[in-house]
This record gives structure tokens, C-alpha cells and sequence, in this order.
């Protein structure tokens, strides 16, 4: 029996989100079938730490058990890694693809549980959808990363020199990982658009899909490329 | 010796159909004897198609039957018992009866092919309520639906939205004293669950396992194709009960699956019974002293390399009366019992 976490969600709503999640075009070929070998759990790394596993999520979508499904949606999707290992399921299911839509129709409909989870990554979010780098070297600082020892301090406080020691020009960047070409920029940005990555950021976080709106819109309109 | 070109073959189902049509393929004859009015056994009176094809049992053996019966090496014999049996290998006296009309026949060599019955879910610890409600059915009383082309609740006769069916009823259960698994049931289970699915394509399907058995083919051609175009829910884990719930019936279980216990209504239950053998069995080990392995079926002495010859010369055992079988397995050794009975003939009428 599912828990009573979700007990003031309707079923309406708990059906209506699984069916968004069945329509996906992937879905069919995510889902065959499923026997309990347990390989995917075995596999996956988020479940040697978490209470997580890619077989249940599995399973719960095999059954059509919206209750569970909606438990899944808000408690489980975000302990993957997204790393695929599970794919080597032998009846060759998908967990991890299974759990990419899962995420995405929990982000379109901006879960309050997604929210949460997605609230420490506002920054990532912005720095990749903006530069299409994720962590840029300045945000390498000694506060941020205590864990990394000593030398981060050091490092940080000659970021540009060390940076232009590397061999490869492309990575002589400080606020990227690496040079990015203005045009590949445009046309990432046009993607993001177009293809309603954007439109999904605000559900979740207006101002930050506001703030990336508009960065997007004045480059676009400069660079020509329409977005429509 | 007189007739030791005779070959007597006990109960007509698939294996002793196949002994029957082998011994006459041979150049030997056949007295096949058949307790029952109708040729065909278990999987012909009882099933209304096959595992693992789907195909209608009645048509699908019809050859088999044909060619016992229009087979002049093939004396057919129905609604006739084995009452006594003397003498030994290649000159064996059986005392037939047929509606009290008894007679001796001496044959050379005997497959004893009497098969299983299905396990009786009434017994000892079973709490599932067989004898009690209505809506709680064997695989058995499905098929008697399915031949009439329908599914329904027994207690409304309306078609169920949600159906459950229970495995390992009466199989591997220590307590029962059945510690063997009657191999079939977990194909069948799956075909019937494709059937419903087939006739009632908005019902739920569950079916509650402690392991799914489904060798070889069976594999993808019913458990796959079950669970992947059908939807039918695999859950393992096994019913502790089934309790009455207003018109529906609370299945009570743990779904190891998930890890938590499970409380489910359920509108119709079937459960997967599985085999013991049959009552002509046990009395063909009587009659003809043929000893029972530890499960209680009749004993073979090859183990796995010689899987028709019983303890005593001349005679031979072909499908489920020598343990839980498939028809394949049933039909492998009705055509090897007869081919071993011709050999062992073949032999003495070679010493004579």
C-alpha cells in the first residue's frame, strides 16, 4: 500500500500525470517488461546510497499504479545520476529513461516536491542554459568547496594564470568551462526556445526563467536568428 | 510365445495416445484402454486450448485421436479398468473390465500412462475459501468458461474488472506434502491470463507468484508476451487469504515486489492448482507393483537419462503419471515408453 504522503492529491490528478508520462513517444520503447532480476539496482550507484531503486520505479510503471506513481514522482526521480547503467537491463527496459520523463513531466508541472529538489541548482541551471557550460572554473572559490583542500584557495586567487597555462586556447576561460562561439550560443539559446526547455524553467522558477528570457531574447534579436 | 507382439497401453490422454500410435508404427499391436467414454485424457476434457500456442485442444489432437482410431494395430478400449494383472515380461495376463464384462489378455509389454489429477483446493491449510465463495475458481472451471467463449463472476455472471490468480496452489508446500513444482500451472496461468485480457481487454489482471516457471520457449512466447502486449501484472509474493468483502473478495498477500504487505479487492480469483497423481495411478502401482518415487508418483529407474522404465521388466511409464509434465513431455515419452516396449519384445522373441 502506497503511504499517505499524497492523500490530499486527487487520483484525477495522480492518473492525469501518469498519462502524460505513457504519451511520451519514448515511453514504449523505455518499457517492455519486468522479472525482478534486480540488475539495474545492482548497478546503480544512487541506490548503494540512497533509498532508491531504478527496478521499483520500474515495476510501478509496469502495473499502472498511478498511487505509487505519484509517490515515485515526488520522492524518488531526483536520487538518479542519470548515468544509464541500469540500461543494461536484459529485457531492456529503460529505468533511467523512465525517470528523464519522469523528471521532465515533474518539472512542466512544477511539483512543489520538484521545486525543492531543483532549488540548490538555480545557478547550474542558469550557467548551462545561458553558456551551455556547466561549473566554470570562478566557481571554483575556497567557501564553495572546502572539501577540495587547500589548494583551491591558492588556485582561485591566480585563476586567470593558471587557466592560460593549459595547453588548449578554448579553456583560457574563467567564467566558462570552456570558450563557447557566440553563434553556437545563439543557437543553443534558439533551442532552449523553441523546443520549450524555457517555457519548463518557468513552471519551476519564474524569476530564473525570466531573467534567462531575457538574456536569450536581446542576444537572439541581435544575432538575427528567429526563434519562432 | 503367444502374444508377445501385444502392447498395452493404460489411459488415453497425450501420452498414451503418442505410446498407441508408436507401437502400430512399429509393426507391434496396441490394446489402448481408456477408463473414461472419450479418448483425449486431462488436457481434452478439461482444457479449452493449449499451452504454450493457444490453439484449441480439440482440433489440435483431433490427428492424434484419428490415428488410434482408424488404426487396425490399435484395439481401443474406453470406459474399460485393469482389475488384475499376473505373469511377467512377455507373457503378462491383465484382466480388463468393461461394464462388468470381464476378460484376460496377454500382452508382452505394458506403458502405464494414467497421468495426474489436479490438486483439490479444499484441502488442510488452504485458506482460500474454494468450497465457500463463489467468485474463487480453479484453472480448470476458467477453461470450462473459455470453452463457452465467456469470463465471468460466477456469483453475477457479469464479466470481473479485476482478476487475481494465486500459484503454487497445492505445489511446493512442505505442509501440504507436495515439495515438488507442477511445471505447468505458470504457463497456464499466463495463457489464461492473455485469454481474459483477450476477451476483456479494460480488466485488470494479477497474477501472484513465488517464482515464475516458464521454461525454454515459454519464456517469450507466454510470460513476456503476457506481461509486455497483455499488461498482466506479475506480483510476487503469495496469498496468506481470501476474505469476503461485501460482493468482492479481499486478497491479502505481501508484495515482496515493492516491499510492503498488500490488501487488493479482487472480483474473481483463480488458482493455479497444481498435480498429484491421479487415482489410476495409484492403483496402477498397486496392481502392478510398481513402486512410487518419494512424491508419489510411479518410480523410473534411469533418472535423467532413461525416463520410461519403471523398476519392473516390461513395464514402462509415459507423462504425468511418472510426475508433473508438459504435453511435450507427455508426447516425448508416450513415442520413447513404446519404442523401449517394442525393444524389450523384440529381444525375448529373440532369446525364444
Amino acid at each position: 500500500m502506497p503511504s499517505d504522503r499524497y492523500t490530499d492529491v486527487a487520483l484525477e490528478e495522480k492518473q492525469r500525470l501518469f498519462n502524460e508520462v505513457k504519451a511520451d513517444a519514448r515511453y514504449e520503447s523505455y518499457l517492455y517488461g519486468c522479472y525482478e532480476c534486480g540488475i539495474c539496482v545492482a548497478a546503480c550507484p544512487s541506490a548503494r546510497f540512497y533509498d532508491f531503486s531504478p527496478r521499483k520505479i520500474t515495476q510501478t510503471l509496469a502495473r499502472e499504479d498511478v498511487e505509487l506513481f505519484y509517490e515515485q514522482l515526488n520522492d524518488d526521480v531526483w536520487n538518479c545520476s542519470q548515468c544509464f547503467s541500469c540500461n543494461r537491463c536484459p529485457r531492456q527496459n529503460s529505468p533511467g529513461g523512465l525517470i528523464t520523463i519522469m523528471r521532465e513531466v515533474a518539472v512542466k508541472n512544477g511539483l512543489r516536491t520538484t521545486k525543492e529538489a531543483l532549488a540548490g541548482y538555480t545557478r547550474i541551471i542558469y550557467k548551462i542554459m545561458t553558456t551551455g557550460t556547466q561549473v566554470s572554473p570562478d566557481m571554483l572559490q575556497e567557501d564553495a568547496f572546502p572539501d577540495w583542500g587547500p589548494q583551491v584557495k591558492a588556485v582561485s586567487e591566480n585563476l586567470d594564470v593558471w587557466r592560460r597555462v593549459l595547453p588548449p586556447e578554448t579553456l583560457h576561460t574563467t567564467g566558462l568551462s570552456w570558450q563557447v562561439e557566440e553563434r553556437t550560443m545563439h543557437e543553443l539559446y534558439a533551442i532552449w526556445k523553441m523546443t520549450g526547455c524555457l517555457d519548463m524553467i518557468g513552471e519551476l522558477d519564474e524569476g530564473l526563467h525570466d531573467i534567462m528570457e531575457e538574456i536569450m531574447d536581446d542576444a537572439l534579436e541581435e544575432s538575427g536568428l528567429v526563434a519562432e | 510365445m503367444a502374444n508377445a507382439d501385444t502392447i498395452l497401453i493404460v489411459g488415453a490422454g497425450p501420452a498414451g495416445l503418442e505410446a498407441a500410435r508408436t507401437v502400430a508404427e512399429l509393426g507391434k499391436k496396441a490394446i489402448l484402454v481408456e477408463a473414461k467414454a472419450d479418448l483425449g485424457g486431462t488436457p481434452y476434457a478439461s482444457y479449452a486450448t493449449l499451452t504454450p500456442d493457444l490453439k484449441e485442444t480439440e482440433a489440435s489432437m483431433k490427428h492424434m485421436l484419428d490415428a488410434v482410431q482408424q488404426n487396425p494395430a490399435v484395439d481401443v478400449r474406453v470406459n474399460t479398468r485393469i482389475v488384475k494383472s499376473e505373469g511377467a515380461l512377455g507373457a503378462f495376463r491383465v484382466s480388463l473390465s468393461q461394464e462388468s464384462k470381464e476378460t484376460v489378455e496377454e500382452v508382452g509389454a505394458i506403458v502405464v500412462a494414467t497421468g495426474f489429477q489436479h490438486f483439490d483446493p479444499g484441502r488442510e491449510t488452504q485458506m482460500y475459501g474454494y468450497y465457500e465463495y463463489d467468485d474463487v475458481i480453479t484453472l480448470v472451471d476458467a477453461e470450462k468458461m473459455f470453452k463457452e467463449g465467456k469470463v465471468v463472476r460466477p456469483s453475477t455472471q457479469e464479466p470481473p474488472e479485476k482478476v487475481a490468480f494465486i500459484q503454487c496452489v497445492g505445489s511446493r508446500d512442505r505442509q501440504i506434502g507436495n515439495k515438488y513444482c507442477s511445471k505447468v500451472c505458470c504457463g497456464i496461468a499466463s495463457k489464461q491470463s492473455i485469454e481474459i485480457k483477450r476477451m476483456l481487454p479494460n480488466s485488470k489482471v494479477f497474477i501472484f507468484y513465488i517464482d515464475m516457471r516458464m521454461y525454454g520457449f515459454w519464456e517469450d512466447q507466454i510470460y513476456w508476451k503476457a506481461q509486455e502486449e497483455y499488461k498482466v501484472n506479475y506480483i510476487r509474493g503469495i496469498v496468506t487469504e481470501i476474505i469476503k468483502k461485501g460482493d468482492k473478495l479481499l486478497v491479502k498477500g505481501e508484495d515482496t515486489t515493492m516491499g510492503r504487505p498488500m490488501e487488493v479487492l479482487m472480483d474473481l480469483v483463480i488458482l493455479s492448482v497444481g498435480m498429484e497423481p491421479s487415482k489410476g495411478t495409484i492403483e496402477m502401482s498397486r496392481i502392478f507393483q510398481i513402486p512410487r518415487e518419494e512424491h508419489g508418483f510411479l518410480q523410473v529407474v534411469g533418472g535423467p537419462l532413461d525416463t520410461v522404465s519403471t523398476p519392473v521388466a516390461g513395464i514402462f511409464v509415459a507423462g504425468a503419471a511418472a510426475g508433473p509434465k508438459d504435453i511435450e513431455d507427455s508426447v516425448s515419452m508416450g513415442a520413447a515408453a513404446a519404442a523401449k516396449a517394442v525393444g524389450v519384445l523384440n529381444r525375448s522373441a529373440l532369446h525364444v
